[in-house]
Parts: C-alpha cells; sequence; structure tokens
C-alpha cells in the first residue's frame, strides 16, 4: 500500500538528471559567453525623387502574354461588390491578366500572411498594407519600389492628397498608392447640437465652452458626455499630439519625444476634461462597440472615430449625424487611416507588369468616386473631387465635406519601423490616466526610457 | 607436434567462433534496424514536424531576424540578455504563474469536490449531473472565451445583470486590471473541472473497498477515512492531473486572444500570448524565439520539481 516508485524508475531518473543538467549547463553558458551586438537608427524623411530612377521597361508594358496575378486583401463582406466590379472592369482593359482575389483577413492576418509568403520565398504579385506598417515592410525590402513604373507611364503623383500619397512613401521612395483611405474625424449628433444651439469646436481653447453646454451631470455623475476620445489606438490621439505642437519622436528620430513639455499639452487636456467629467474615454478590448453604442444612445453628444464608420452610424442612428474635423491647436491635423495598394518585391517581373497596371487600375481618377464610395472610404484624387461626378458624391456624403476641406492636412502616421512596439507603450499611458485615473504627466517621463530603450534596441 | 596441432586447433576454434559471435552479432544488428525501421514513418513526421522547428527556432533566437529580412544577423545572447533584464518578462512570467496556480488550484479542489458529491454509479441522476458538468470539457474555447466576453460585458453582459440583484455596481470584468485575469481563470476553470472531476471519480473507484471497511471496523470517521485513504491513493491522478493542467496552464492563449488580447495594461500578458504578439505584430522573431526557449526551460525545470517532489508524496496502491 505504501510502495513508492518502481526501481526502473529509480534507475532511470538519475540518468536523465544529469543529461538535463549538462543540456541547461550547455545553454547557460552559451548565454553567458556569447556577445550582443550593435547597431544605428535611421530615418524615414526624404521627399520622393524619380531622378535617378530608371523607367521600367516599355517592352513588358506591351507584353500580352496570359497571366495570372494574385491580390492579397482585406476588404470586409461590404466591400467586396465594390472589388470585383473593379477587377471585371480591369479584366475588360486587360484581357490577358487575371487577377485573383484573396481575403486574408484583417490588417493583422493579412500582415502575418505575407510575412510568412515572403520566409517562404512564394509572394503574391500585390496586396494591401495597412498604413502604419508600411515603413516596417519596406525597411526589410519586401515591397517594390513604384519609382520605374510611374516614371514610364508619367503618373501625375499631384492629383493624389498629398499626405495620403507620402504615408505610403519611404525613404524616398514611393512603395504604394493609397487606396482605401480614412481619417479619425468627429462624428456628432447634428439634432442634439443644434437643439443645444452649439457648433462643434474647431479649435482647442473652444472646448471648455462646448463641454460647459453640452455636458449632463446628476450629482457627481455624468449621464451626458460632451466628447470621447478612443484610448485603445494610439492612431486617435497621435494627431491630437502634433496638433497641440508635439511630436513623438526627435525629428532624426532617434529619440522620443513624449516627454516633452508641448507633448504633453494633449495628454494634460485630457486628463483634465476627463477628471471634469467632460470627456469619456474607452479602453481596451470592446470598448469601441461600447463607445459606438453610448453615441447611439445619445449618452455622448460627440465622438472622434474613423470616417470608415460614418456610413454606420448614418444608417444606426435616429438623428442627424454630422462630422467635423478634429480641433486643432498649433495646427490642425489628422493622421491618415486604412490600407494601400503594394507591389511585392519578390513577384517576377512579368507579375509586377502587371501588379503595376492593376494597382495603376485601381487608384486611377477615372475609378476614383465610384471605388471609394462602394467601400465607405475617401476618394484620395483631387481631379475626381473636382469633377461632376464628386460634386454628386458629396450630395450624397455632405458629411465628407467636412474633411475635404482639409484635404492636405490629412497627414501620414509618423513612419517608422518600430512604430507597432514602442506606441504601445505611451498607449499604455492612456491606460494607466483612463482605467485607473493616475496623472500622465510623470508617467509620459517612464515612458519615454522606455520608448528610448526599444530604439536603441531597433536596427 | 603436439603443441602445433593444439594451437592449430585453438585457432580454427577460436575462428569458428568470431564467425558465429559476428553473425549473431550481425543478425542482432539487422533485428535493430528492422525494429528502427518501424519506427521510421513517425520519427519522419516528428523530425520535419518537431525536431526541424524546435533546432530552427534554437537557431533564430540568436539572431535578429524579423521574419521578413533576407539575412539573418547571429546577435549572439543578446536576445536572451534583453529579456531577462525586462521588466515585462517578469510581469508575464508572474501573470503565467498567477494564472497557472489559480487555474491547477481552482480545476483540481473544485473538481475533487464534484468527484465526492457525485460518485454514485446506482444513479442515472448522477450520471446526467456529471454528464451535465462534463460538457464544457468538449467545447472549444474560442467559443468558450466569446460566450464569456459577452457574459462579462460591461454594459450589457449577463454578469453584471446578475451582480446587480445585490445592489453592486457594474464592473467592466475584461477592461478592469484587476479582475481580467480572475475572469480568464474562471473560464478555464468552468471548461476544465469535469475532466478532473471524471478522473477522481475512475480514481476512487480503484480503491478497494477493504480499506475502508477495515478503517471503518477500527472505527475510523468518514473524514478521517478521506484524509488517510481517499487523498493518498488519488495521489497518482492527482500528480497526473497537476502536471497535464500544469503545463496547458503555462501555455494559456486562446481564452486572452478572443477575451483581453494581453491587457488591460498588460494584466493578462501571459507569456505565450507576448511570444506571438512579439513574433507576429512586432514581427520580432528571433526575439520571441528566445522566449520560447525560456518558456521550454522553465516549463521542464518545473515538470522536473513535480517528478522529484511527487517520489516522496506519491503513493502507488499495491
Amino acid at each position: 500500500m505504501n510502495g513508492l516508485m518502481d526501481s526502473k524508475g529509480d534507475n532511470r531518473l538519475p540518468m536523465k538528471k544529469k543529461s538535463w543538467l549538462l543540456m541547461l549547463l550547455t545553454i547557460f553558458m552559451v548565454i553567458t559567453t556569447a556577445c550582443g551586438g550593435g547597431g544605428g537608427s535611421k530615418t524615414a524623411e526624404g521627399e520622393v525623387s524619380l531622378d535617378d530612377v530608371e523607367a521600367a521597361s516599355m517592352d513588358m508594358k506591351n507584353d500580352t502574354t496570359p497571366i495570372k496575378i494574385q491580390y492579397w486583401h482585406a476588404h470586409a463582406d461590404a466591400q467586396l461588390e465594390g472589388l470585383n466590379y473593379m477587377i471585371s472592369e480591369f479584366q475588360k482593359k486587360y484581357p490577358h491578366i487575371t487577377v485573383e482575389p484573396v481575403f486574408q483577413g484583417g490588417y493583422p492576418d493579412l500582415h502575418k500572411k505575407l510575412s510568412a509568403a515572403v520566409a517562404a520565398n512564394d509572394v503574391p504579385a500585390v496586396t494591401n498594407v495597412e498604413v502604419s506598417s508600411l515603413a516596417n515592410f519596406a525597411d526589410s525590402g519586401v515591397f517594390a519600389d513604384l519609382g520605374p513604373w510611374i516614371k514610364r507611364d508619367e503618373v501625375k503623383m499631384d492629383d493624389f492628397a498629398k499626405g495620403m500619397l507620402k504615408a505610403y512613401a519611404y525613404n524616398g521612395k514611393q512603395y504604394g498608392f493609397p487606396l482605401i483611405v480614412s481619417t479619425s474625424v468627429f462624428v456628432y449628433n447634428k439634432t442634439m447640437l443644434d437643439e443645444l444651439g452649439v457648433e462643434p469646436p474647431a479649435k482647442w481653447d473652444e472646448i471648455d465652452d462646448f463641454n460647459a453646454k453640452v455636458t449632463k451631470k446628476e450629482g457627481d455623475k455624468t449621464t451626458r458626455y460632451a466628447f470621447s476620445i478612443p484610448g485603445w489606438d494610439t492612431w486617435y490621439y497621435d494627431p491630437w499630439n502634433i496638433n497641440g505642437g508635439g511630436q513623438i519622436l526627435t525629428d532624426d528620430m532617434s529619440a522620443s519625444a513624449v516627454e516633452n513639455e508641448d507633448s504633453l499639452r494633449y495628454i494634460q487636456n485630457f486628463y483634465k476634461w476627463q477628471n471634469e467629467g467632460n470627456m469619456h474615454m474607452g479602453f481596451g478590448k470592446g470598448a469601441s462597440d461600447n463607445m459606438r453604442q453610448m453615441f447611439l444612445n445619445g449618452e455622448i453628444a460627440m465622438v472622434q472615430h474613423t470616417s470608415a464608420m460614418l456610413k454606420m452610424y448614418r444608417e444606426n442612428a435616429d438623428f442627424e449625424v454630422g462630422v467635423s474635423f478634429i480641433p486643432g491647436d498649433k495646427v490642425r491635423t489628422s493622421n491618415i487611416g486604412g490600407a494601400g495598394i503594394v507591389m511585392m518585391e519578390g513577384a517576377k517581373d512579368l507579375e509586377k507588369e502587371a501588379a503595376w497596371k492593376f494597382i495603376e487600375f485601381m487608384t486611377s481618377a477615372e475609378q476614383n468616386i465610384k471605388w471609394a464610395e462602394s467601400v465607405g472610404y475617401l476618394p484620395t484624387r483631387k481631379s475626381a473631387i473636382e469633377s461632376e461626378e464628386g460634386d454628386q458624391y458629396f450630395e450624397r456624403w455632405p458629411q465628407y465635406r467636412a474633411v475635404y476641406e482639409h484635404f492636405d492636412e490629412v497627414t501620414p502616421r509618423l513612419q517608422h519601423p518600430a512604430y507597432p512596439e514602442f506606441s504601445e507603450v505611451y498607449k499604455e499611458v492612456v491606460g494607466e490616466m483612463v482605467l485607473n485615473k493616475k496623472d500622465p504627466t510623470p508617467l509620459m517621463q517612464e515612458a519615454a526610457k522606455k520608448i528610448n530603450d526599444i530604439l536603441a534596441d531597433y536596427e | 607436434m603436439p603443441m602445433e596441432t593444439s594451437k592449430q586447433m585453438t585457432k580454427a576454434a577460436s575462428k569458428r567462433a568470431t564467425a558465429s559471435v559476428s553473425k549473431r552479432m550481425s543478425h542482432t544488428v539487422i533485428e535493430k534496424w528492422k525494429d528502427f525501421s518501424f519506427a521510421v514513418p513517425a520519427l519522419l513526421f516528428m523530425g520535419v514536424f518537431l525536431y526541424y522547428p524546435l533546432g530552427y527556432s534554437i537557431y533564430l533566437s540568436f539572431t535578429n531576424w524579423n521574419m521578413t529580412r533576407p539575412v539573418k544577423k547571429f546577435v549572439g545572447a543578446d536576445n536572451y540578455t534583453r529579456l531577462l533584464s525586462s521588466p515585462d518578462f517578469y510581469h508575464s512570467l508572474k501573470v503565467t504563474f498567477l494564472y497557472t496556480f489559480m487555474d491547477v488550484v481552482l480545476t483540481l479542489a473544485i473538481g475533487l469536490l464534484f468527484a465526492l458529491l457525485l460518485n454514485v454509479s446506482s444513479s442515472r441522476l448522477f450520471g446526467f449531473m456529471r454528464g451535465v458538468i462534463f460538457m464544457p470539457y468538449y467545447v472549444s474555447m474560442v467559443v468558450a472565451a466569446m460566450v464569456f466576453t459577452w457574459i462579462y460585458n460591461g454594459q450589457y453582459g449577463l454578469l453584471n445583470n446578475v451582480v446587480s440583484w445585490f445592489g453592486m455596481d457594474p464592473v467592466e470584468w475584461l477592461n478592469n486590471p484587476s479582475t481580467a485575469l480572475p475572469a480568464l481563470v474562471a473560464v478555464s476553470v468552468w471548461k476544465g473541472v469535469g475532466f478532473a472531476m471524471i478522473l477522481f471519480i475512475a480514481g476512487m473507484r480503484g480503491i478497494p473497498a477493504e480499506y475502508y471497511e477495515a478503517a471503518s471496523i477500527d472505527g475510523a470517521s468518514k473524514f478521517r477515512q478521506f484524509r488517510n485513504i481517499t487523498l493518498p491513493l488519488l495521489s497518482p491522478m492527482t500528480l497526473f492531473l497537476v502536471i497535464t493542467s500544469f503545463i496547458s496552464s503555462m501555455q494559456v492563449f486562446q481564452s486572452i486572444d478572443v477575451m483581453t488580447a494581453g491587457g488591460p495594461l498588460k494584466a493578462t500578458n501571459a507569456i505565450v500570448y507576448w511570444i506571438y504578439t512579439m513574433a507576429f505584430s512586432e514581427f520580432k522573431t528571433g526575439r520571441a524565439s528566445a522566449l520560447v526557449m525560456i518558456l521550454f526551460v522553465i516549463i521542464l525545470l518545473l515538470t522536473l520539481v513535480q517528478f522529484l517532489v511527487s517520489r516522496k508524496k506519491v503513493h502507488y496502491e499495491g
């Protein structure tokens, strides 16, 4: 009844122990003897210049060998109709090219699969890329420089909104074109604000007045927030930082700037507005749904959200929905969101040619309004917006006028390959402020150290 | 010449002997290779899908590869030293251990309780009850996590509805750094308790009734019987459950991915989830491989410790 492990087990165990010890010893020896590597940092600034670029081959352009290319995308169900229309139009124009669209899930999934495809050396010819990840991929040489084709076909680059185009350039090379473009805007309850007789603020110093008129309280508890800013994605408050005169990284992108006086202005205001009970801020998973629901219930008068959500708000609100560009202080900008269309460096030459034709077609001025409206994103071409078709578009979607009045103030996000990593650090400060009601100013000093560590580690 | 002949004879004998030995040897060698050949398909499979990737990730852990860069630059133990000196690592380790501890202890304790309660073979009702408790075990974790996400929702979740009957304020269960981890543990316990219960019941039924008879003749109370007979004789089963649930809790991933994404404020950023984000959203494949190796060693060591402790504490019947 009290028998222990049988003798066999007793014999085996010391042997096992020895070999594991040996293995552990080896591991620790490797850890302690090997040494680390150094590295430098890079800057991403620099205008795109085509002077030194050799134009792509004309022979390729006229080649009509039948070819099939894959287009990896992240277009949700609602956008598929538009996509299929575009592909069928494209194939009418170029019968020798077959485009096979492959849905790869949302942007994070798409990016994972792209990385795996590059590692496996089996890439699609053309793909979407979410705008903030362009730098990371371009830095590793995953995407092809479009310069040679732009030069050969004399693409009118100044017809694109400047910031939108720049968002897909990196280190002086144009890696892609804006395809589905959004920007964060204030979506407001127009019925409510009209009743109260207030306009959405255009400047920071109008916000206190706006709050006083819109916020409703019962005792200490807010029953109606003046506005909400999403805390779950840095995309929403990076432009607030910039608008307040601040920066995320220093000019040469070598060090953190989030702790600087000007860079702290926005978050100190957030802290104040939050403590006053005027501003609502959601953080974490599910926070987006909550904010949406509260807005639709009339518990928040105005929410900052992506312009791509406008259709959803218009369909679900039982009040009139308005849109205003986010308020500015020293400057007034908002960041570009959404995805671009890029070509993979690892594709074969003929595939690249076909991919270029597809990219050019998808982003062409002729299709721009139709495409934008079918997917619910913003047009990118000035000539398209100024056309008759553009006028009709604004009649159907008057809310977007607010964005087009600031067409060139839709700026690229900070382009740094380590952005996805270090942005998490100051996002955490926002989280501490929202969830634990902590003062963000001292926390940002800590965050700056962490960001600098990450930048030093990046090579 | 007798010497000569005897020499020759011994020579011949030894020659014959070696021949037969080598024959026997070659026979056993062939036998061994034949045995081995049966294992080849399995070994090949393991080689391609386990040993090669394992070896390759050890190699990657010494590089700064990011999955897309063509060159895998060797950086020595840099990945290891950086991880081992980063507070985030110790935070994740703490989260993982906390989760594992709560998960293992609660699953086993509640499982044992249910086993004691429902170990009645003659009753249909009890059989049904066991079925009900076991049921969550075969619900997929992703499905369970999605359902619980809704239950835990701060605005319209079921749990807050229940809580409000007792006059408590609604809680953002998954968005509150102090409740998020216990909330995840609860899902895992809910799912795993039935399995622990079934194994405990199987263990209890393996204990000979004579021991209990002898004990009750000697006047031992039910509690004494439980403590001195049931518990010690269940120890092999307990060891099995501790080790399997320990290893699976250390590798918790799905529920975190679906319910919290490691948040809020990294409160549920367990190691495996961290490995995943590091490798596939920050694309630090080399660093993530190093973390994989560290986790591997930790689990290995702790499992070893469990075995060693169990040599003293586990009682095998007979």
